[in-house]
């Protein structure tokens, strides 16, 4: 641990009052993919070796027990099923409506395809490969299709993406477009219309039934950087209108924009980052599902902060988060070799409002359910200040022997 | 698994034999005398249970410490017929003297008048109340009363107590005054005959402010068995510790307890035990990384107390640590040490 036991201390005392829930588990190497496979349970895969390990975790059942805490003693993580990748794992996405996840990996040219298994069995078998033409330094970027068989539309650059059907391995879609920009990442809105974020910050958006893909670039001013994105959506069947994004750059700038009028941001904030040069690898924002307005981001240091934009405009610089998760840096069993220790994922809960997963370099996984932290605060000191107020009317002399 | 720390110094046979014996004559005169107490329950021939209705004050809705346990845990020994209202003794407050013996002059001023700042109350988990500072009094002088009473009775118990981790400056993990420290320097000076005291800590969390407390007083001897991945990641020195894996189970626990408890009172031979029967080694509890059962924590404080009881030495016990958002549940499990008592009382005692 980097921090002194005593820091620790202090701050295992606050984390009572700061979150409902925080369970932590060790994984033996990081992982920097979380990936929702059911509502209780999760995939991580190891990016640190060559031989690395996917696992699907349970969740604390004691997470879902409610006002039956007391009664659930299963506190802990459980590894349900595992299998081994042959590669470091930069990219991994569930299926949507299977019990299959897909891969991609470091320095690679092809998507691994991997059964999750079912009851009778705890193992992760990889039963396909797709072989592509094109190495990836840093992992092809995945997404899952949204129709009734199973697909993946995926890509490193904007003129590779390609949606290919899992059982057969055929191209389905290609995108018509020659740019040569980077993909950072990308994801479906319904069943035909998809989002892609390129490393520069643009926006390209496609449909699945024309190659036709729309353009929307960024300022040039803002462009010095490496960004990456977070959509949010109604899934699985979201009108592109209706969709909010969001950018993060390395440099720590998050900008929000509307699909409606996508000529300039809704929404515009600048971060303070703890490092001069963060790495941009890890780089995660994303929408709460089940909060109104509510952003996460994490990659920039070893937090994920909490956001309420609801009050973001365009000129607003350095905003407060309306909570901040440090637990990672408080990590009791984790290793360090001496790096700064970074965030690697973060994902929220489905349909929990304030549950989210985060993973760091250290190979910790915490799930936590935060309180409503500021309005919480408020509430308690001015409850305690009118209790004491009451009571000094009260009493008219001290009673202390 | 386990480690050792720092033993205490003994003394030769035939000197402890002579002075104990002295020592309980002396021990009864004095106690009728001084028993820190509103009210007392001379005539009854029951367990002695120690409780104050002050022991509880008002937290905020959702606050993790569950305050409400401590007139719960009465309520349940007399709904279920432990015990009865008239072997239930009660407390005073316990003075700026008492505390003074433990705590420091400045601690206490800012303590008891609200001026202790913004991270000393974190540290702590409570933010400062009149009704918290009360609370804390009452709980300390039943510590006090029931440690008094043992030694008269041979064996009593408080529905409260165990705030091992406060220090003579500051306050941290939910305590804020050391009962257990202040219960021993007040039988260590409050007569003129020498008395040794042996602090059995069993609560999940180490006893590190009652371990600091003490390190230097070689008439208290400290033995705390926790988990070694619990708060405080910043351990202090008992004179014994003993620090457990996560998960252990009840019998692992107790064969632990079994090599290490027989040789501290023969060796030690203490005056009194002061226990904390602390229930956060409870696989349910919320904090606690142990995996004991109800099963388990009832065969533990029953090994405890007849170990105790057996070689004629009086032992009072507090309440110690548990957490949990069922308090009712846990109110109940913080009672097992009071039925314990009371099996050992009607086999050794009357």
């Amino acid at each position: 641990m980097d921090v002194s036991s005593d820091e620790a201390d202090d701050w295992f005392m606050e984390s009572l009052h700061m979150y409902k829930d925080l369970h932590v588990f060790q994984l033996e190497h990081p992982t920097k993919v979380i990936e929702w496979t059911s509502e209780k349970s999760v995939c991580v895969a190891g990016y640190s070796s060559p031989k690395n390990e996917i696992l699907e975790l349970l969740l604390p059942l004691k997470l879902y027990a409610g006002d039956k805490q007391g009664l659930c003693p299963e506190r802990d993580f459980k590894v349900q099923h595992g299998g081994f990748c042959d590669e470091p794992v930069e990219c991994l996405r569930h299926i949507f409506g299977k019990r299959c996840v897909v891969t991609s990996g470091h320095n690679s040219s092809k998507l691994q395809v991997w059964d999750l298994g079912e009851d009778d069995s705890d193992v992760i078998k990889r039963t396909g490969v797709i072989n592509l033409e094109r190495t990836s330094a840093e992992g092809r970027k995945i997404a899952s299709g949204l129709t009734e068989d199973p697909s993946v539309l995926h890509g490193c650059q904007i003129n590779d993406v390609q949606l290919i059907e899992l059982a057969s391995g055929k191209v389905l879609y290609a995108v018509g477009t020659d740019s040569l920009d980077a993909v950072s990442g990308l994801q479906f809105v319904n069943a035909n219309e998809f989002v892609i974020c390129a490393n520069n910050g643009t926006l390209y958006v496609g449909d699945t039934r024309h190659p036709r893909i729309e353009q929307y670039a960024l300022q040039a001013s803002v462009t010095r950087s490496r960004w990456s994105f977070g959509l949010k959506t109604n899934l699985p069947q979201s009108d592109l209108a209706s969709c909010t994004v969001s950018r993060l750059s390395s440099c720590g700038q998050v900008l929000l924009s509307d699909f409606r009028k996508m000529s300039s941001p809704v929404g515009e904030a600048q971060l303070n980052l703890q490092h001069s040069f963060p790495s941009s690898d890890f780089m995660t924002v994303t929408w709460a599902p089940a909060l109104d307005n509510f952003l996460s981001v994490s990659g920039l240091d070893g937090t994920v902060l909490v956001f309420d934009t609801t009050r973001w405009t365009t000129d607003l610089k350095n905003p407060e988060p309306i909570f901040v998760h440090r637990g990672h840096h408080f990590s009791c069993e984790a290793k360090t070799d001496g790096t700064p220790l970074v965030v690697t994922t973060h994902v929220w809960h489905p349909w929990r409002p304030r549950t989210l997963l985060s993973a760091a370099s250290d190979g910790s996984i915490h799930v936590w359910d935060w309180y409503k932290h500021i309005v919480c605060l408020a509430f308690f000191c001015s409850w305690v200040f009118i209790k004491n107020l009451k009571k000094k009317r009260r009493r008219s002399t001290c009673t202390l022997h | 698994m386990f480690r050792f720390f720092r033993q205490k110094v003994l003394l030769p046979e035939p000197l402890l034999k002579a002075e104990r014996s002295l020592n309980r004559k002396a021990q009864c005169a004095i106690c009728l005398r001084f028993f820190h107490a509103e009210h007392t329950c001379q005539n009854s021939r029951d367990l002695p249970v120690v409780h104050h209705k002050k022991y509880v004050c008002d937290l905020p809705p959702n606050h993790r410490f569950p305050m409400g346990k401590f007139p719960k845990v009465l309520q349940c020994l007399l709904k279920d017929q432990v015990i009865t209202e008239t072997q239930v003794w009660v407390p005073l407050l316990a003075s700026d003297e008492m505390l003074g013996s433990v705590h420091t002059q400045e601690y206490l001023s800012n303590f008891i008048t609200g001026k202790t700042d913004e991270k000393e109350q974190r540290r702590t988990g409570f933010t400062w109340s009149s009704g918290l500072v009360q609370r804390c009094r009452y709980e300390t002088g039943g510590t006090v009363l029931a440690a008094q009473v043992a030694l008269q009775r041979g064996l009593a118990c408080s529905t409260a107590g165990g705030t091992h981790h406060a220090f003579p400056s500051y306050g941290s993990g939910f305590c804020l005054l050391n009962d257990l420290a202040v219960a021993a320097k007040h039988l260590l000076t409050e007569s003129r005959i020498k008395r040794r005291i042996l602090i059995v800590d069993l609560d999940v969390h180490q006893g590190d402010g009652t371990a600091f407390i003490f390190k230097d007083e070689p008439d208290v001897f400290t033995f705390s068995m926790h988990c070694g991945k619990n708060f405080p990641l910043r351990k202090q020195c008992s004179d014994l510790d003993v620090s457990l894996d996560d998960g252990m189970e009840d019998k692992e626990y107790l064969s632990t307890l079994q090599a290490h408890l027989p040789w501290l009172l023969d060796v030690f031979r203490p005056d009194l035990v002061l226990y904390d029967a602390g229930v956060d080694p409870h696989w349910e509890d919320e904090l606690g990384r142990l995996r004991l059962t109800d099963q388990g924590l009832f065969e533990r404080d029953q090994y405890v107390l007849k170990s105790v009881v057996k070689k004629g030495i009086p032992v009072a016990t507090v309440i110690g640590g548990g957490y949990s958002r069922d308090v009712d549940r846990l109110a109940l499990r913080h009672s097992i040490v009071h039925r314990a008592a009371a099996k050992v009382w009607k086999e050794y005692v009357t």
